[in-house]
């Protein structure tokens, strides 16, 4: 995976549309299988599954299962969806561009520490209405939590640290909202009322995966596509002189590049899916990132093909559970390359670095991409 | 001819109503809806097709066949 995804993608989709590895665990690597398991949420489990992360909070709502679930995005679904995030797309273009301008005239960056790790924090704290100055503390606090190498070790010192401090920064700008609402994503969750009223455990738990789901995600994304682009000296002119160009980009990005590449289930009940019988109590991976390369669906699998942005891909999942950050994370992918290649049209992966994918990981990223590009000259 | 949203499909990923404005719109869920009856002339049909075919939930239905009096 780290070195070849393409054959990695190829050898998994080799062993079947439905498979049990050694370990017992169940691969869903087609179009099909994917979307039969996610539009039967009630027998894929997703609370069963996010279990084993045994975090001091509910995380919500992706580790609830229907019914419960459907009322928590009845109220987050319309606070995301596209119609909101024209409303916030000039303020976040304003802050993409100043993020850019710090280092254009500098002739280099490092995408991820100047511009990835730093504008999805910036957008949370748009979105909820905080101070942009809290911006390096929260993103300091999400490494060290995702950072924690595996699962099953015991979380260090400094991880345990980290996660109560972004428990105590949480609950306490939900304290403040709710003595001093403002015009924000927190403030309308707090002023539901009736049986939609949120208890402040519920804001910690939805507010906690926003943070730990929606920030390293988009870092990772932007990560992801500078290293392409700045690899492909064809298809990055393509983009700077023609901006049109960049939707469809994303869209391809984020079906070759799937930054959540699996995500888990747990069977509640024995289940036959394309005439494989899956027993009660499996541990399931929908294999997002190998249904993203089918190639029974797109002509073109392993390479961006622009013409296959339309058909549609699992980038950000399917079923109830889709990414509800969604349509902000298309949009802040769109701004990041429009603003970038406005300014630098020209780049490079600077001299002897070699970015490189860690895996096994949980995500797909590039721990850093640096760049070298000719200074911007201002009139 | 006329495209369908299965509502019970239909997660908001938004494609639809993003690619093809003209024959669907997003309720205040992020949702998607057809516009009007979704009835589809000659000329949107392969836009429709296209909505179709960008839905990650199969969401989206396009009856070539349907005749358009079948809509009252």
């Amino acid at each position: 995976m780290a070195q070849d995804r393409a054959a990695a993608w190829d050898e998994m989709r080799s062993w079947g549309d439905v498979f049990q590895d050694a370990d017992g665990v169940w691969y869903l690597t087609s179009t099909e299988a994917v979307q039969l398991a996610a539009r039967q949420p009630e027998i894929f489990s997703s609370a069963r599954a996010w279990d084993f992360q045994s975090s001091e909070v509910q995380q919500i709502p992706n580790a609830i299962d229907p019914p419960a679930h459907a009322r928590y995005r009845r109220s987050l679904d319309p606070m995301l969806r596209p119609a909101i995030v024209n409303g916030l797309e000039p303020e976040l273009r304003r802050q993409v561009a100043e993020l850019i301008d710090a280092f254009a005239d500098r002739g280099s960056c490092n995408i991820v520490a100047e511009l990835a790790a730093l504008y999805p924090t910036q957008v949370f704290l748009t979105l909820y209405g905080l101070p942009l100055s809290d911006r390096d503390m929260l993103t300091r606090w999400v490494r060290v939590i995702l950072d924690r190498p595996h699962i099953d070790t015991a979380p260090s010192e400094e991880h345990t640290e980290a996660t109560h401090a972004l428990f105590g920064y949480v609950r306490g700008f939900i304290n403040a909202k709710r003595a001093a609402p403002g015009d924000d994503m927190i403030s309308r969750l707090l002023a539901l009322d009736g049986d939609d009223a949120w208890t402040n455990e519920e804001l910690l738990g939805a507010t906690y995966v926003m943070i730990i789901a929606g920030l390293d995600t988009v870092r990772n994304a932007i990560s992801l596509a500078f290293y392409r682009l700045a690899t492909d000296p064809q298809l990055r002119r393509r983009i700077a002189s023609d901006p049109e160009v960049i939707p469809p980009f994303v869209e391809e990005l984020l079906r070759l590049d799937t930054v959540a590449p699996f995500l888990p289930r747990v069977t509640i009940q024995d289940v036959e899916l394309l005439g494989r019988h899956i027993p009660a109590s499996s541990r399931v991976l929908l294999a997002f990132g190998a249904a993203n390369r089918d190639k029974s669906r797109y002509a073109c699998p392993h390479a961006v093909d622009l013409s296959q942005a339309d058909l549609g891909h699992f980038g950000f999942g399917a079923g109830v559970h889709r990414c509800l950050g969604s349509h902000l994370a298309r949009r802040e992918l769109r701004l990041v390359l429009e603003e970038f290649h406005r300014r630098i049209p020209e780049y490079e992966l600077a001299p002897g670095s070699e970015p490189r994918i860690e895996w096994p990981a949980v995500t797909l990223t590039y721990a850093e991409v640096p760049l070298v590009f000719p200074r911007s000259v201002h009139p | 001819m006329r495209v369908r949203v299965d509502e019970l499909r239909c997660v908001g990923h938004g494609r639809c109503y993003s690619l093809v404005p003209e024959l669907f719109e997003d309720d205040d869920q992020g949702h998607s809806v057809v516009r009007g009856t979704g009835l589809v002339s000659a000329e949107h049909a392969p836009a429709a097709e296209r909505a179709v075919r960008g839905c990650p939930e199969g969401a989206v239905t396009f009856d070539r066949d349907e005749p358009a009096d079948a809509a009252s």
